[in-house]
């Protein structure tokens, strides 16, 4: 693989822990980001000293003090609790929309890969066609149609989310049907669903779960983001999008919309390290050195 | 060549008239009445009044015959006029558009200019510092809510420092070009107003950055990731093998083959910024597109909401049709497959 | 988010439209700096326009087109700034009613011109309400109560009422009534002809163009830009103090402020609280406050969908519950007064301490005994809807979870539902809804306009059957023509209102506005055209 460093002096032969340090480090830190938000968001009842709907209208728009940490937003709430409380809401969803909207896709593309024919070619045809929508328009259509609320923004969201792993699946159902071992499989005598269950799928995941990880974030982001042009809770749900939103106009008072926009970068960023660590890891270039 | 084409071109057409129906039947599940939001108090309580104005709007037909007409028109060229601001949908979007395209172009070049160095260098000379550095911009660029980004880019380059203007594509004092292409740079160089047009380049920056973030994030990792994948060709070793430079086979060899796939993304990216820029226009009081889809879309403005939708579905499936032929043009086997 | 236009109804002085967040401009705020040669000479208005439609006065019914259309424009009868209750004289100099009891005689200004140097003549007063009554666009629902209009004679005009007991004289006050030229309209497609609805083609070339005798002349609109006008130099009441008004479409607040920090802009329209506090120890700027006429009301409907609202005394418990010095100290910056009912404060008969003594007053006992009388001890569920938008930078999004919030304290659940314009106005409008945050903002200042409205349309949106001596209470103090004992019959209206508990009024907000101390002059309104540019002149 000396191929790949070409251009440059031979590095140095470093100490292995430096070497995983650099290699693997951001993605432990993105596991350990994810790992402390999980945490947060699970045990918020019982490490917060306020409620995240309290309002106090007469401590509104405090700035961050002792008593409240990340100061208040406008109906006097503590945004620390919020921001904490707001991590039930973005993990759980982006895990709703991923893995949902994962599994449907990723069954409908092995299977129409492993099928081939018209049912394959009407399912390309159907992810093109979602791919060529105006995301904002269908998700704002549909939470017209729907009316807003978290489960509705999931519905939207999920209507355009399957298709992508629809291809991957696909694809690498594709690549996997024309390897020796399910050639071997199939000349031993086991059917097509025991070689897509046993076989194809479990050779194909490694992309899948690099897919799903970085998704995580994607989703939260997405998330946040209609939330943050109205479309996601219901109020006074805390949600960080939705939080952006309320402190946007806050000239002075920026802490409203700061952290819970802080919130949605680290978390972002912890699942783009972790997908991006275990891309590395299955990347055979990567893994040979 | 020429049936390819032709075939991609026919699939695109029914692509785009799909995407159109699709969102026409979810648009006419909405339970709400266009008719009463465009009414003013006193009419939309008047029955005839609103009766009226849903013959006037065709909102009064059945489905099958207002989406007929829909296509009809469109054939004609005609996009109809918009329920919300009484105008031609067309002349509407003649108005917003330049501002996204504008907003999106600079984006998009901006985020090509950075993007493809970085990824390059960080490939060439990988787990070196650069590549850390790149990769973290990378992870921080597609991580960072849009919206979110544009606020703090607001807040610290234009209310705190004062080195950026603030929301908007001209001071609020300055006098709009004569519009020409609707592009104020290009207006403003046209009419030979420096002094706008350093207005407009300077109001074009803090949004453009924001906007770049994420496709800046996308143009590195893929370039990156393809540039590792060229390098690792047999082509680059036989090619080192006979004692070419480093930086021949680099920008020779190795850059030429990984652009293949940073053309596909790129396209798609373009086509991103083009119709997704309303987090950023929205922050921004950019009178673009983005804007202009989320009001139709929120007043539930039938006319407005099918013609942008036929116009991304149209940029979408022109995109990804002109990155199949530069494929095809890059890679002939594809033109025969 | 933002920007749901909402015509005609509840729409946004203070779109929340976006960007905020200017970390401490105030440290970061440059001292003015030197104008542009183009700045001189010119009136810049910071304002949201977003929602204007047209500035054809026929279609002028949003709430920011008024305001150039009254400096385009001049109407019969004005009212001066600060006082909503007396009309005055403008293009007319007097009027009164003929004996027939049905037909109002305006006598005309002599030598008045317009814009373009021609006079205003009894033909054009003709032409500008006919054209109203034939294209019949929503301000002519204000005065579909007019018969006809006819000239006498060259400076003398009669309006001719269909239904004399109804006013009409304060309603033509309004911008959209300004007098029109007829032979420049009519010259770009206009016409007052019987199907002037479909013939006439003037909006276009009126969006751009002023045919009028105001102060100044539209010279441009550029949609979410800018609307330009230029100084009349015929105005009858002595050449305006600018050259040009600019009115630049400013969605945020934000923007707004910092620009008018740096001079950019002379009057800022949409400030919310917060930044108006950050604003008065600004030396170069004053703030002026001027109360409104419009009110932010939670209309209750006895919906079929909920027996618990339909009793009057559930209804009249949520309005005992709700913290309202909290939302008004608090959420409105102390910018905003509360009237007792649909009838805003500053009306013929309906001040704040009348709210004190017969309206709604936070009074958590009595909400618990009233939810008791009820049968509904532990309270009741109601869904409670509203718009994405702000009145005066407050949200109904923050109001409403206030309101969630005062009312769980006597066990009344409120289910917010955010919705968008579209559907809340179709399940409003329709009777569907259960409660509604939203806004109104009248025409005109006439009592009448609001009383009639809250038994007629706004009763059907709360499914409410009004009784016959309602209506009459209605009628009667709409017919009399003596505002002081018009005021008694307001009086009772009110308590009536209060009674039933169809529409819990929260905030009626004192608009501040923010001036450039380097402008004089500037007359702001609460008539529903925010300012008359007429005196305004720089120094």
């Amino acid at each position: 693989m000396s191929g790949v460093a070409v251009p440059v002096a031979v590095p140095r032969p470093r100490p292995a822990a430096v070497r995983w340090l650099r290699r693997y480090g951001l993605a432990a830190l993105g596991g350990a980001i994810i790992l402390a938000w999980v945490l947060a968001a699970a045990l918020a009842p019982w490490i917060l000293s306020y409620g995240p709907n309290t309002v106090d209208v007469a401590n509104r728009l405090k700035p961050p003090s002792a008593m409240h940490w990340l100061g208040t937003d406008a109906l006097g709430r503590d945004v620390l609790a919020r921001v904490v409380y707001g991590a039930r809401i973005s993990l759980s969803v982006g895990m709703a929309v991923v893995l949902v909207g994962g599994l449907f896709g990723t069954l409908l593309g092995a299977v129409a890969a492993y099928a081939r024919g018209w049912a394959e070619e009407a399912l390309m045809r159907v992810t093109d066609l979602v791919f060529c929508f105006p995301p904002i328009i269908l998700a704002m259509a549909i939470a017209a149609a729907l009316g807003i609320g978290t489960v509705n923004t999931v519905i939207a969201m999920l209507v355009v989310w399957w298709p992508k792993f629809a291809r991957l699946a696909r694809s690498l159902v594709l690549t996997q049907r024309s390897l020796e071992y399910v050639e071997a499989a199939q000349s031993v005598g086991f059917g097509p669903a025991h070689i897509l269950v046993r076989q194809i799928i479990p050779n194909a995941v490694g992309p899948l779960i690099v897919l799903v990880t970085l998704d995580l974030g994607q989703a939260i982001l997405v998330f946040a983001g209609l939330s943050f042009l109205g479309l996601g809770v219901v109020p006074p749900t805390a949600e960080w999008g939705a939080m952006v939103s309320e402190g946007r106009e806050l000239v002075q008072q920026w802490w409203v919309a700061t952290f819970p926009g802080l919130a949605i970068l680290s978390v972002v960023m912890g699942f783009n390290f972790v997908g991006d660590g275990i891309r590395d890891w299955l990347d055979p270039h990567a893994r040979t050195r | 060549m020429i049936r390819y084409v032709v075939s991609r071109l026919v699939t695109a057409v029914v692509m785009v008239l799909l995407a159109t129906l699709v969102i026409f039947l979810i648009a006419n599940t909405v339970p709400g009445d266009p008719a009463l939001a465009a009414l003013g108090d006193m009419q939309a309580s008047d029955p005839v009044q609103v009766r009226e104005f849903r013959a006037r709007w065709g909102l009064d037909l059945p489905l099958w015959e207002q989406y007929w007409l829909f296509l009809k028109r469109l054939a004609q060229g005609d996009l109809g006029i918009s329920i919300s601001s009484r105008r031609p949908v067309l002349a509407d979007i003649i108005d917003y558009a330049p501002a996204t395209l504008e907003l999106a172009t600079i984006a998009f070049l901006l985020s090509l200019a950075v993007g493809l160095p970085l990824g390059v260098v960080a490939a060439v000379k990988r787990d070196s510092w650069v590549d850390h550095v790149a990769r973290f911009v990378a992870l921080i660029g597609v991580s960072a809510p849009t919206f979110w980004l544009a606020f703090i880019m607001l807040a610290i380059f234009y209310g705190q420092l004062d080195w950026a203007p603030g929301p908007g594509r001209l001071d609020p004092i300055a006098f709009p070009p004569d519009r020409i292409t609707g592009l104020l740079l290009i207006d403003t160089a046209l009419a030979g107003d420096w002094e706008t047009f350093r207005d407009a380049a300077a109001h074009l920056v803090l949004p453009s950055i924001v906007l770049a973030a994420s496709t800046l994030g996308l143009i590195t990792r893929t370039t990156r990731a393809a540039m590792l994948e060229a390098l690792s060709q047999d082509y680059v070793r036989v090619a080192r093998a006979k004692g070419l430079l480093a930086r021949v086979v680099v920008t020779g060899h190795a850059v030429p083959n990984a652009m293949l796939p940073v053309v596909t993304l790129g396209g798609l990216a373009y086509a991103n910024l083009l119709t997704g820029a309303v987090m950023t226009e929205t922050v921004f009081g950019w009178p673009g597109l983005g804007r202009y889809t989320f009001r139709s879309a929120v007043t539930v403005d039938f006319p407005a909401i099918m013609a942008i939708t036929a116009i991304v579905a149209a940029i979408f499936v022109l995109v990804n049709l002109l990155v199949d032929l530069s494929y095809a043009l890059l890679d002939p086997r594809v033109a025969r497959a | 988010m933002a920007d749901q236009d909402e015509p005609g109804f509840g729409r946004r002085p203070l779109m929340a439209g976006a960007a905020g967040m200017l970390t401490s401009l105030l440290a970061g705020a440059r001292p003015a700096d030197a104008q542009s040669s183009a700045r001189r000479g010119a009136l810049v208005i910071g304002l949201d326009i977003s929602d204007a439609l047209s500035l054809d006065p026929v279609r002028v019914y949003q709430y920011s087109n008024p305001l150039p259309t009254r400096a385009a424009y001049d109407g019969l009868v004005t009212y001066d700034a600060g006082d909503n209750i007396t009309i005055k004289p403008a293009l007319a100099t007097e009027w009164s009613y003929l004996p027939d009891g049905k037909t109002i005689r305006f006598k005309l200004r002599p030598g008045v011109k317009f814009a373009s140097g021609a006079t205003v003549t009894a033909e054009d007063v003709r032409f500008s309400f006919a054209r109203h009554l034939n294209i019949k666009d929503q301000p002519f629902q204000y005065i579909s109560h007019v018969e006809s209009v006819a000239v006498v004679d060259a400076t003398t005009v009669d309006l001719v009422l269909k239904d004399p007991t109804l006013p009409v004289i304060s309603i033509i006050a309004t911008p959209a009534f300004g007098i029109q030229e007829k032979a420049l309209v009519v010259a770009n497609g206009g016409t007052d002809a019987a199907d002037a609805k479909d013939k006439d083609k003037a909006t276009e070339w009126l969006n751009n163009n002023s045919a009028g005798a105001g102060p100044y002349r539209l010279t441009g609109w550029q949609r979410n830009q800018q609307i330009q006008m230029v100084r009349n130099q015929n105005y009858w009441r002595g050449a305006p103090g600018y050259e040009r008004v600019l009115i630049r479409h400013m969605s945020e607040s934000a923007a707004q402020l910092l620009a008018i920090q740096r001079g950019d802009i002379d009057v800022a329209f949409n400030l919310i609280p917060e930044q108006i506090a950050t604003l008065k120890n600004d030396p170069n700027i004053s703030i002026m406050g001027t109360p409104s006429l419009d009110f932010i009301y939670m209309a209750v409907a006895e919906a079929p969908s909920n027996p618990a609202l339909q009793n009057k005394l559930a209804r009249q418990a949520i309005g005992c519950a709700i913290d309202f010095d909290g939302i008004i100290k608090n959420l409105a910056g102390g910018a905003a007064v509360r009237p007792t009912s649909f009838l805003p404060v500053g009306t013929n008969g309906s001040t704040e301490a009348l709210t004190k003594e017969i309206g709604f007053n936070e009074d958590l006992p009595k909400a618990r005994r009233l939810l008791a009388e009820a049968g509904l001890p532990n309270g009741f569920k109601f869904q409670l809807a509203y718009g994405n938008a702000a009145i005066a930078g407050v949200t109904y999004q923050n109001l409403a979870q206030k309101i969630q919030a005062d009312l769980a304290r006597v066990g009344i659940v409120a289910e917010l539902a955010p919705m968008d314009q579209v559907n809340l106005r179709t399940m409003f409008l329709g009777g569907k809804a259960e409660a509604v945050l939203t806004f109104w903002n009248p025409p005109a200042p006439e009592n009448w306009l609001w009383t009639s409205a809250t038994v007629n349309r706004v009763a059907k949106r709360v499914v409410w059957d009004v009784p016959a001596d309602m209506h009459k209470l209605v009628a009667d103090a709409g017919a009399e023509r003596d505002l002081a004992k018009a005021a008694v019959l307001y009086r009772e209206y009110q308590k009536r209102m209060v009674d039933f508990a169809h529409h819990i009024v929260l905030v009626q907000p004192v608009y501040q506005v923010a001036v450039r101390k380097s402008v004089s002059g500037l007359n702001l309104t609460a008539a529903g055209w925010m300012a008359d540019l007429a005196a305004a002149k720089p120094g």
